[in-house]
């Protein structure tokens, strides 16, 4: 048996003075104490001010007292009633109900990607599209969101592989909007595989806005997403008809800026090592806004993550080290963004919350977004239908025929949800500096430790957004001249790309 | 571990701890660390470590770090022991922060969602505020003269 020695250390007695001090979080990254608060509002100290902050000793003269009063950390002349026009603003969303209704037309698909999350069917497998009838009804009950903004977004498989039925969605909903009276978007999440040029026009002149998949230089595309029978074209085939839909758009006189394929990619092993090629590849298409996203533990990729899986270390390496180019590019002036980055400065830098579905608190599933699955079936995000695709339907919250929208957002479902998912309420969340720019996510809770709360320090996403934020508070305290906060105030800039006129 | 080289002696306090060459353990005082900091600091080394729990004696927590990958290095441990030390410190601030706190959170959060504040006023709010901290004065200095009964 060991012998038990005792030890002690010798710590800091810290005075805390805390009727002196507004409510903030706070946590230690790199050189620095970075205070949060609700507002969204941030601070970053040297340890030494940190320690005069908290003993009450940063008063009227003090360097760093006009900021952090201004900012709500000190009680001297606290303005609660500002502080709550700050809240409120930034959960603005928490009144709106679902504003994305995701759609899946088919399960078909041409290509069988290492890490498909959608758990796709062969192409002879049309048993798997949407018949019209229970497209009208989707988009009937997707309809009844109270939010006054929808997107509709079409996945699949391929969804333009029943593009009979994508088509008549945007018809029917313009038509039933005409009472509605909403702002709709509509959006196709397509790997251009099935995309012809009669697809593509009526895409084009309907404004449905086209986002594809494209994860890298040829030999990272190809390998990651072989097209059935095709295997060296899916790269070619992708790459051409961005060029297609980019020429089109300026054609028709629309703003390049704001009218372009969007693309995202998803890293694997493979691109691990691509990380700068891939941002080249993304400039020279004329993409301003790459999304470095990892592997998600749905569909196929929980099968082959040994061959194609990394640790969360690994990728947050990788993706600081294709950051810093990025960066480094728009130094030189070129505008590319990261598209997580931007998500998470939007939160830091302005007033507003982006209220993307998958980072924010509570999570969008069921309040932010729904999913429509090809037979009918509703669930709150895209995630619970890839669960469902996997055998599990536990996330299955109804069906187009026999609930209402009432009965599917108010489901038990939802709400579990939303409870697992409020920051508030978890532990270490609750009290950590990333709280006001950060979202959990139940439904990888779920897949990865088999309940929906799980423990945070074990969750790839808890590593992943406290990486990313940490990196984007690390490179704004070391910015002498200001360039890296130009830079990230410029990727906070939205312009509106399409309001549904028809 | 935290920076102690401009701390004097008077600034310091000790915190003991035992190993067994496998683990650290902490027996930890809740009227020094208020028990939800020393749960909140376990909590943090989950990823890192099998922790475990006791109730050693009345008002007293025992916290136990053994690492996962089994790590028997005297200095890995001694760091560990320091992380978890810095870790509850951090914590105690957050308690202490928290609880001082709780009010002007819940009222900007009524504020922020509800059209009638769940609080009459910022005023009386603050007044009450100042109240807890007079409580807290036991030699009562900061008691105004005429409410002290002073002269009289």
């Amino acid at each position: 048996m060991s012998r038990i020695t005792t030890k002690s250390l010798r710590l800091p007695k810290r005075s805390v003075r805390a009727e002196h001090l507004g409510y903030f979080r706070f946590g230690r990254i790199g050189k620095h104490v970075v205070l949060t608060n609700d507002a969204g509002e941030w601070s970053q100290l040297t340890p030494g001010e940190f320690d005069a902050f908290l003993m009450g000793n940063v008063e009227d003269g003090h360097p760093r007292f006009e900021e952090l009063r201004e900012r709500g950390f000190l009680r001297a002349d606290l303005d609660l009633d500002d502080m709550a026009r700050k809240i409120r603003r930034k959960r603005r969303y928490l009144g709106h109900g679902p504003h994305l209704a995701v759609l899946i037309t088919t399960l078909r698909c041409n290509q069988s990607c290492a890490y498909c999350h959608a758990s796709r069917t062969d192409m002879h497998r049309t048993d798997t599209d949407m018949s019209l009838e229970t497209a009208r009804l989707a988009v009937d009950h997707a309809m009844k969101t109270p939010s006054p903004y929808l997107c509709f977004e079409y996945q699949g498989g391929e969804p333009t592989v029943n593009f009979d039925v994508l088509k008549f969605c945007v018809e029917y909903s313009r038509e039933r909007n005409k009472q509605e009276g909403k702002t709709l978007d509509h959006s196709v999440v397509t790997n251009m595989t099935y995309m012809n040029q009669e697809r593509a026009d009526w895409l084009v002149a309907n404004k449905v806005l086209v986002c594809t998949s494209l994860d890298g230089p040829e030999s990272v595309h190809n390998a990651n997403r072989p097209w059935t029978g095709k295997k060296a074209a899916a790269y070619e085939s992708v790459v051409g008809w961005m060029k297609y839909f980019n020429n089109k758009y300026v054609e028709q006189g629309l703003d390049p800026e704001l009218w372009h394929v969007d693309a995202l990619m998803t890293s694997t092993k493979r691109s691990l090592k691509a990380g700068n090629q891939i941002v080249d590849l993304y400039v020279d298409l004329g993409i301003r806004n790459i999304h470095i996203r990892p592997l998600n533990p749905f569909g196929f990729a929980t099968k082959t993550w040994r061959a194609i899986g990394y640790s969360m270390e690994e990728w947050l390496g990788y993706y600081e080290r294709t950051l810093d180019y990025i960066i480094e590019l728009n130094k030189q002036g070129v505008q590319i963004m990261e598209g997580t980055a931007a998500t998470f400065l939007k939160k830091m830098l302005t007033p507003d919350d982006p209220n993307f579905v998958d980072i924010r608190t509570p999570v969008g599933s069921g309040t932010g977004q729904i999913c429509y699955g090809f037979d009918g079936s509703i669930f709150p995000s895209d995630e619970g239908r890839m669960v469902h695709g996997m055998g599990d339907s536990i996330f299955k919250i109804g069906d187009v025929y026999n609930t209402s929208f009432e009965e599917a957002v108010n489901h038990p479902t939802v709400r579990s949800i939303a409870t697992a998912s409020y920051l508030d309420t978890l532990p270490m969340c609750a009290t950590c500096w990333n709280a006001p720019y950060c979202g959990v996510r139940p439904l990888h809770n779920y897949m990865q430790f088999g309940d929906l709360f799980a423990q945070r320090p074990l969750t790839g996403k808890c590593q992943q957004h406290m990486g990313i934020v940490g990196l984007l508070f690390k490179r704004l305290a070391n910015d002498p001249d200001g360039a890296v906060a130009s830079i990230f105030r410029r990727w906070t800039i939205d312009r509106p790309r399409l309001a549904d006129e028809t | 571990m935290s920076d102690t080289t401009t701390q004097s002696p008077s600034e310091m306090e000790e915190l003991v701890y035992d190993t067994d060459g496998r683990r650290v353990a902490f027996t930890l005082d809740e009227e020094l660390y208020p028990r939800e900091a020393i749960l909140g600091a376990a909590y943090l080394f989950l990823d890192r470590c099998f922790v475990f729990l006791e109730r050693p004696a009345d008002q007293k927590v025992q916290v136990r770090l053994k690492t996962k990958d089994g790590a028997s290095d005297p200095d890995a441990l001694e760091v560990l022991a320091g992380e978890f030390a810095n870790a509850l410190l951090d914590q105690v601030v957050r308690f202490r922060v928290a609880e001082s706190t709780g009010q002007l959170r819940e009222y900007a959060f009524a504020r922020a969602f509800f059209t009638t504040p769940a609080q009459s006023s910022i005023d009386q709010l603050l007044a009450e505020l100042d109240d807890e901290e007079l409580e807290e004065d036991d030699l009562e200095v900061a008691v105004p003269w005429e409410q002290d009964g002073g002269g009289q």
